[in-house]
């Protein structure tokens, strides 16, 4: 039981938000041709809202506002996490 | 040792210096460095990534090449003419060698131009101007790198362009000198250093405009192959004409302004992205409704669907039935009527033959009746004759008959007949009946008694 979750769990987690909207896209222009049936409509629905949340937390990752810091300082905050 | 000599070293010297005078006269570019100046001459280095030689001019020769004021200094970018020569030295004096400059001018853009399209087709022709073209670009990176002068207006301008984009990631800055010899190593190795960070999605390298002269520093050989090998795309955005420095071409986007590459690093407009999402959101969620809405309501339809034909054939069959009923109604009607024929032809016939045996009755009864009419007649009157002798009879014995002749009847009051004084005297009361009416009476002994047991009362 617990060898099927995490690979339930990673096969809807995209790679990349790139790749995310390219497979909702994918997903509902599968749903607006209307061929897919009852069943694959409600899985891609799902894997669908899936992806939105992925990509809004994407989304919201980059939007709480520009921030600035030199190499060095990036560094040398790395080296006293580090620490 | 089978060498020729020993010889004088002066001597060789001076025969060193005259080969060298003797080889070919050429001209140089390069940029210029260590200017330094003596009563006679000046001298400085010409270099450029691959290498320098050492070059003296005299005072006169530049004097004649009428520079502009100050345009002998480092970092200048110089074509010189003359060649190579020897200084032998004294016995107080070092020997030297340098490339004897008897002309000069400052490279102009012809100059670099050829340069650049040589050193270009040598890139284009190893394919490094494919190497990061062929990187993948993260839409929406969360951090990127950018190589800059730390004070100008490219840096304001790129950080207005993430700002338009709508992206709030971490910009990490490397600055670097955009302009001179020690710009093309400093940005070479800030890039290094940025792309060893393995948060850092995309590095934009910026300059505002300027000759290309002020931009040659971005069209350095080491310097541009140092960006091809890069794992991570570099986004240029050097001067304002694009594809005028050699770096725009091996990197992965060349922009013509620093706004332009903030869109290149970040190519999802994140404003934009979100309005999307939400449209998706609304796709999907119509989608998911819809599905189920649509499917349900044609559901709706076959299930309906049967009922309907089942209604179809249903008045199919009564319509069947209705025609059955008729044909069957016309069959039992035909042969009804040729029953009713056949019936009528019996019946009349039977008819006939009970008129015939009725009327044959009727005669015969006809006879017997008047036979027994006489009889009834006879055995009537006979009756009668009989009967008015019993009248006779019973008219003797009529009590009623005995009344007219004077007697009386005793009876009760419910006018049962009182035939012994002992049963008058039982009684209180006796109706006498007379032939003309009834009276009432006490019997005296019953009156007797009646008084004595009134008096034998306390």
């Amino acid at each position: 039981m617990s060898e099927n979750e995490p690979e339930q769990s990673t096969r809807a987690e995209p790679d990349s938000y790139e790749s995310a909207v390219e497979r909702l896209e994918e997903i509902i222009d599968r749903l607006d041709s209307g061929q897919a049936g009852l069943r694959e409509t409600l899985e891609l629905c799902t894997e669908g809202r899936e992806l939105v949340n992925y990509c809004a937390a994407e989304l919201d990752a980059v939007g709480e506002g520009l921030k600035e810091l030199r190499l060095d300082e990036l560094a040398a905050k790395l080296d006293s996490q580090a620490a | 040792m089978d060498l020729p000599g020993p010889f004088p070293v002066g001597r060789y010297a001076r025969k060193l210096q005259e080969e060298m005078r003797k080889r070919a006269r050429v001209q140089l570019m390069g940029e210029v460095t260590g200017v330094g100046r003596s009563r006679k001459q000046a001298f400085f280095e010409l270099r450029d990534s691959e290498g320098a030689v050492p070059c003296t001019m005299w005072l006169n020769d530049l004097e004649r090449a009428k520079l502009p004021e100050g345009a002998l200094r480092d970092g200048a970018e110089l074509v010189i003419a003359g060649g190579p020569d020897y200084f032998p030295g004294s016995a107080a004096s070092s020997p030297s060698f340098s490339f004897r400059a008897t002309h000069v001018r400052l490279a102009g853009e012809g100059d670099l131009l050829a340069r650049l399209e040589a050193l270009r087709k040598q890139l284009r022709a190893e394919g490094l101007f494919e190497l990061q073209k062929q990187l993948a670009r993260p839409r929406l990176p969360k951090t990127i790198g950018v190589v800059t002068a730390e004070t100008g207006a490219a840096r304001r301008d790129l950080l207005a362009g993430l700002a338009r984009r709508g992206w709030g990631g971490s910009v990490v800055w490397a600055f670097a000198p955009v302009q001179d010899r020690h710009a093309a190593p400093a940005i070479a190795t800030a890039l290094q250093d940025l792309a060893a960070r393995p948060e850092i999605e995309a590095i934009v390298v910026t300059r505002g405009g300027g000759s290309l002269a002020d931009l040659w520093a971005f069209c350095d050989e080491t310097l541009c192959r140092t960006v091809a090998l890069l794992r991570v795309p570099v986004i240029s955005a050097v001067g304002h004409e694009r594809d005028s420095t050699l770096i725009d071409d091996v990197a992965a986007v060349a922009c013509s302004t620093p706004t332009h590459a903030a869109e290149a690093a970040v190519p999802l407009d994140c404003l934009a992205a979100r309005r999307e999402l939400q449209r998706a959101v609304a796709a999907l969620r119509r989608s998911g409704e819809g599905a189920i809405g649509s499917r349900a309501r044609h559901l709706g339809a076959l299930a309906r669907g049967p009922a309907r034909a089942l209604q179809r054939e249903r008045s199919g069959l009564n319509q069947k039935i209705r025609e059955i009923r008729a044909a069957s109604e016309r069959g039992i009607a035909d042969r009804g009527a040729f029953q009713r024929r056949i019936a009528t032809v019996v019946l009349s016939r039977a008819r006939r033959r009970a008129l015939q045996r009725a009327e044959a009755a009727v005669a015969e009864e006809g006879r017997r009746g008047a036979a027994l009419e006489r009889s009834a007649e006879r055995a009537v009157r006979r009756r009668r004759e009989a009967l008015a002798g019993v009248a006779v009879a019973l008219r003797a014995h009529d009590p009623e008959r005995t009344l007219e002749r004077g007697f009386v009847l005793a009876e009760t009051g419910e006018g049962e007949p009182v035939t012994s004084a002992a049963a008058a005297s039982a009684l209180a009361r006796i109706r006498l009946r007379f032939k003309d009416g009834r009276v009432d009476v006490t019997p005296a002994a019953a009156d007797a008694e009646a008084s004595e047991r009134a008096s034998r009362r306390p």
